[in-house]
This record gives structure tokens, sequence and C-alpha cells, in this order.
């Protein structure tokens, strides 16, 4: 005879509207796994699919992803004549935010040497790899864009001849690959108003300084221009049979740079700007989970308390104490289990709306299912002790 | 066959000038399809006597023996299972409120045959026959707060006669309802516990509700003040 149901069934209205509202608690908890999930596979998506052997970087920084590094571009050069290096190729990657097709959009670049160099594209599904030096994009399908699109990006314009679908940048957006020059100059560049009212400025510094004529100011205009020819990164790829620390030290030691391996530089984004999201995305479904149990115990607790008579009753008729507690439990995870399978269904019907990516993963679902579970009996304790005190003499008497 | 005996049963609430003695040396005794009916003014011990016959609540004082156990004995726990022996073998009814609310009458006379394990079509026709011999079959799927009080009553002695009870305690069962259908409930109690050889333990303020009992005591101040035998019956 099943108690528990008798009893809700009377109380359908109530049930259901609490298995609603825990329902969408659990919902926020699993699209917050998805989220976590998501955010780490886009975080580390683009230095997976580069997969260089090592990333050459900015003395004690911890870029290109996870912190800003600049480095001369020519210094690839002098990677490429270290030891046990057979190819070393410039690489610049950074976010903007530019109009496309008349809407505002944020996306990242990469800039790399399009003539055999790493770091560009894996995966072209449609078109092909950019194969002139200038005013050619790779771009990923986020963007809308289709093949032979021609798209103006500061000061020049630029045609689509091929499209991706995998890597993104560390912040889910999309990915553009242009060839180095392009990458610094839309990076870099300025109109003629700028250019003019930066030549203002340094001439006014120059023409201050009292040992210097007017002319001679004039002539050293040229040599203070900003460089532009700067990257992020230098990619590396190791002869055979080569010993990736023997060249992270010599690289470290002679050229006074930073060098990881894919392995770490995955480790960083880990560990670094991926690792307070984790945190934070943890506390938040931790603080759910909390809440969801202490609404279910409330719930079960008026439950119970509406029905102490019957079961005081039951104790009075001789029902023993496992016949009370099955009820109490029974009903307790019922609306667990219905509001987490409410949940679940919701954010699987509703994944693909969310802004970010949410990656649901099978895992994660049985997980939060086993802590909601617990969490539910952990919610009827309250009632059960109740329940459990109660004394049969409680069925006599108004 | 004796299937209750009663030994200067004492019972004690507080202690101090607090002391109620609600009962003092009660002693009884009750056979096989015995219908005692117990009279007395408020306050006087007998819903205490009713709640102490079933260890609801702890003697102070005396001796019980059930059906042939020791169930109480003064110094000192019997080691029994009282909600055991409430389920296969004691019947209740209460003035008021007898029933699981959210159980229709039906599932209401079920549940003590669920406790001891009874299932499936035989608990099922048991329940029928019941509720045939309570007049009330064809009320057996509603609610209680959509019976009436008199029909609730009848609900109740059916799930206090389900198990067969040797013995069924009843604390003013007709209390809530006026005097023909105090009767008539009464009247079906005494019929069917005389059928099944189950002995009756009757609270009633109202005499007319006791006619045609085997033995009525007076209870005053917790002790039994007159005992009466009904020797037509023999
Ligand atoms: N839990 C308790 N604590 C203290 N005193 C109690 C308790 N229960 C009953 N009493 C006292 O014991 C005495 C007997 O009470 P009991 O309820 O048995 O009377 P009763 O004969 O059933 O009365 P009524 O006809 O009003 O139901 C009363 O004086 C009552 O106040
Ligand atoms: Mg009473």
């Amino acid at each position: 005879m099943d108690l528990a149901i008798y009893d809700l069934k009377l109380h359908r209205g109530r049930f259901i509207a609490t298995v609603i509202g825990v329902g969408l608690l659990f919902t926020i908890v699993l699209a917050m796994n998805g989220l976590y999930r998501g955010n780490i596979q886009e975080g580390l998506a683009l230095i997976k699919a580069t997969n260089p052997d090592l990333w050459v970087v900015e003395r004690y920084r911890g870029g290109p992803f996870n912190e800003q590094s600049t480095l001369p571009e020519f210094y690839h050069y002098s990677v490429k004549a270290m030891p046990g290096v057979e190819k070393a190729s410039p690489f610049i990657y950074y976010t903007v935010e530019r109009q496309i097709e008349g809407k505002s959009r944020h996306f990242s670049i990469v800039g790399f040497d399009v003539f055999g160099g790493l770091g560009g594209p894996q995966k072209i599904y449609a078109g092909r790899n950019i194969e002139q030096a200038h005013y050619e994009m790779v771009a990923h399908q986020k963007l809308g864009l289709r093949l032979g699109d021609r798209i103006p990006l500061g000061l020049h314009t630029y045609t689509v001849v091929g499209l991706t679908k995998e890597a993104v940048s560390s912040d889910g957006e999309a990915l553009v690959y242009l060839s180095l020059p392009d990458a610094q100059e839309v990076l870099y560049q300025r109109d003629n108003e700028a250019v003019r009212d930066q030549r203002e400025r340094l001439l006014r510094t120059l023409s201050g300084q009292s040992y210097l004529s007017p002319s001679q100011a004039e002539k050293l205009l040229p040599k203070l221009q900003p460089d532009t020819h700067i990257i992020n990164a230098i990619l590396v790829r190791l002869k055979p049979g080569i010993n990736r620390a023997e060249v992270v030290r010599g690289i470290e030691k002679w050229l006074y740079l930073s060098a990881f391996s894919t392995e770490e530089e995955l480790q960083l984004m880990l560990k670094g700007r991926l690792a307070s999201m984790t945190k934070q995305l943890l506390l938040f479904r931790t603080l759910l989970l909390i809440i969801s149990v202490i609404i279910v115990s409330l719930v079960i607790y008026t439950f119970t308390m509406e029905k102490i008579r019957s079961i005081a009753v039951m104790k009075l008729i001789g029902a023993p104490n496992w016949v009370i507690i099955r009820m109490v439990m029974e009903q307790s995870l019922l609306l667990t289990i219905g509001a987490f399978l409410f949940g679940l269904a919701l954010i699987h019907n509703t994944y693909q709306l969310f802004p970010k990516t949410l990656l649901i993963a099978p895992g994660d679902d049985l997980f939060t299912f086993m802590v909601a579970f617990a969490g539910g009996i952990l919610a009827s304790i309250l009632g059960l002790w109740h329940a459990l005190k109660t004394q049969p003499a409680m069925a006599l008497g108004d | 066959m004796e299937i209750l005996r009663i030994e200067g049963l004492s019972k004690i609430f507080g202690s101090g000038h607090l002391e109620v003695r609600a009962l003092e040396d009660i002693n009884l005794s009750v056979s096989e399809g015995d219908l005692v009916a117990l009279l007395g003014p408020s306050g006087s011990g007998k819903t205490t006597l009713l709640l102490c016959i079933s260890l609801i609540l702890d003697p102070t004082g005396g001796k019980i023996v059930f059906d042939g156990q020791t169930i109480f004995q003064k110094n000192g726990w019997a080691g029994v299972d009282m909600r055991r022996l409430r389920r296969e073998k004691i019947g209740f009814i209460f003035q008021s409120h007898n029933l699981i609310p959210f159980l229709t009458a039906r599932q209401n006379v079920l549940l003590p045959l669920s406790l001891v394990g009874l299932k499936g079509e035989k608990a099922e026709s048991r329940v029928r026959e019941l509720l045939e011999q309570m007049e009330i079959a064809d009320r057996a799927d509603y609610l209680p707060a959509l019976l009436s009080g008199g029909e609730q009553q009848r609900v109740a002695i059916a799930r206090a006669l389900a198990n067969n009870a040797k013995l069924i305690l009843a604390d003013e069962p007709t209390a809530s309802l006026d005097t023909a259908r105090g009767v008539k409930v009464m009247g079906l109690l005494k019929k069917i516990a005389k059928e099944n050889q189950s002995a009756v333990i009757a609270v009633s303020h109202d005499e007319r509700m006791i006619e045609g009992f085997d033995y009525v005591y007076r209870l005053k101040d917790g002790r039994i003040v007159g005992e009466k035998t009904n020797s037509t019956l023999n």
C-alpha cells in the first residue's frame, strides 16, 4: 500500500508547484554544469587545435592566451636558429569588436605565416586556406559569413576564402584567420587623421628638447613611429627525437624567452583564467543544491506535520516505524527526483538557446542526480524526526 | 478463555503536588467474546485505563496479562513488541478522527491487513466483507471527509475488526453521533464482535449505548466502584 502516493494525490497542486520550483533550480544547476564544460572546452579549443611542440612567449609570461605576451616579430628567426628546432612561426592573437554586415560583432583574430607556417586553421569545411599574402580571410561559421563575402576591416577589405567550425576563441567567440601582416595591420591600423595627430604630438615633444634644432627634430620623427612588427608567440615544431626540455632550457637561457609545451599551455589556462570561473560555478551550484534541499525539507516538513495525527493513528494501530519512515522519505524522494527530471528535461530541450555554449555531459547529469538523491534523503530528516517522536496517544482527544 | 487479566493496576501522572492518581488498584478479567462497558464521570480514568491496557501509556504499577502473555509487570518491561501485538490482536475505535484522511474507506480498512502482510484478492475480499457487514460497502471509495460521522465510525469499526482482533478497545465510539445512529453503530459492533468471538471493552457516558453488554464497570477517581453482570446472557 503506497501511503506516500495516496497522500500526495490529495496535495497534487502543492506537489506539482514544488516540483516545478525546485526543478527550475535543478535546471540552473545542470545549465551551470554545461556552462562549466563548455567554457573549458572552448577555452582550450584553440590551444589543442594549434598543438605545436612549443609555445615561445615573452619572458615570465604565461601567454599568449592566459596572459598578454609581446615579442618583436623577428625573434622567430632566433628561435628557428636554436638547435633541435625544425620550424618556428610567428603567431598573433587578439580580440576585437567590429562591424560585420552592419552588426557589431565580438570575435578574435589569429595572424599566422600563411606560407607554410604553424598556427593556421585546422579543418576547413568549405573553401580553402589563405593562399595570398594579403586580403584573404578564413572565418568561423558563427559569424554567419559565406564564401566570397567581402568584409571591410579597418583600412582594407578582406575576402572570405574558407570556413571553419571547430576551434573558437578562448572566450567562445568566433575566430578569424588572417595573414600575419594583415592581422598586424588590422590591430595597429590608423586612419590619416590619427597618424597626423600622432606626428604632431611627437614633434612637439622633440621640439621641446633644447639640444635639438627644429630640423633635427623633423629628421628624427620617422625613427620614432611605433613598431607594428609585434607578435604574441612563436610556435615551434621540433626535429624528430629531440629532447624538448633541452630546447626549452636553451630558449630560456640564450634568448631570454619562456617556452611551454601544449600540455603546459593547457594547464596555464586551467589554473589561470578558467580556474576562477570553475570555482565560481562550483560555489553557485553548491548554493543552489543547498537551497533545493532546504526547500524540499520545509515542504516535506509541512506535509508531515499535516499528517501528524494520521501518523499517531498508524502507530496506535500498530504500524511499525519503517512504514512511517518509508512514507516520509518516499515523498521527499518523489519530490526531489520529480524536480530533477523536470530540470533534466528542460535543460536538454533548451541548451541550444543559451548564448554561451553548454556542453551537457551524461556523467555530470548522473553526478547531479546522485547529489540530488542524497539531498532528498537529507531533506526528509526534519520531517522524519517529528514523525518518529509523535506519540500514539496523540491520535485520541481533539 | 481469558483474554485479559489486570491485577492491581495503577497509573500516576506527574509527581509532587502535581501528582494525579488516574488509576488505582484496578482488577479486571475479560474472556473471549465478552462485552465490557466502562462507565464513569469525566476524569474518572476511563481513557487512561484503555491506554494502559494497550501499553500506549506505561502503567505505574500492577500487572497485565494479555492472551496468556504478561505484557506488563511492575518493576520492569516484559519485553514484548506492543506495536506488533496492537496490529495483530487489538483493535481501536475512538471518539472521532479515527480514519486516515488521505485514504478512502476501503484503503483505511485495508491498512491493518497490509500491516500484517495480507495482500491481493484475499485482503480485498476481507475488506469487502467487513464493509458489507458494517452496511457501508456503497461508500467504499469515498475519502473520510465525504462520509457522515456515523459512516466514519462504521468504517473505523470495520478497520478495528479487520485482523480478527481478540480485543477491541472503544473509547466513546458514539459520542459524536446522535442517539439513533449511536445505537445502530453499537448494535453492529456488538453483533460482529460476538460473531468473531472478540472481546470488547467500550467506554460510554450513555447507558442506552451499552444495553446488552455482559459486564458493566463503574469508575470513580481512578477506582472501580461498581460492577454489574448481565446474567441473562450465559
Ligand atoms: N497526560 C496526562 N497528564 C496528566 N494528567 C492526565 C493525563 N491524562 C489524563 N490525566 C488525568 O488523569 C485523570 C483521568 O483522565 P482520563 O482522560 O482517563 O479521564 P476519562 O474518564 O477518560 O474522562 P472523560 O470522560 O472526560 O474522557 C484526569 O484527572 C486527567 O486530568
Ligand atoms: Mg476519556
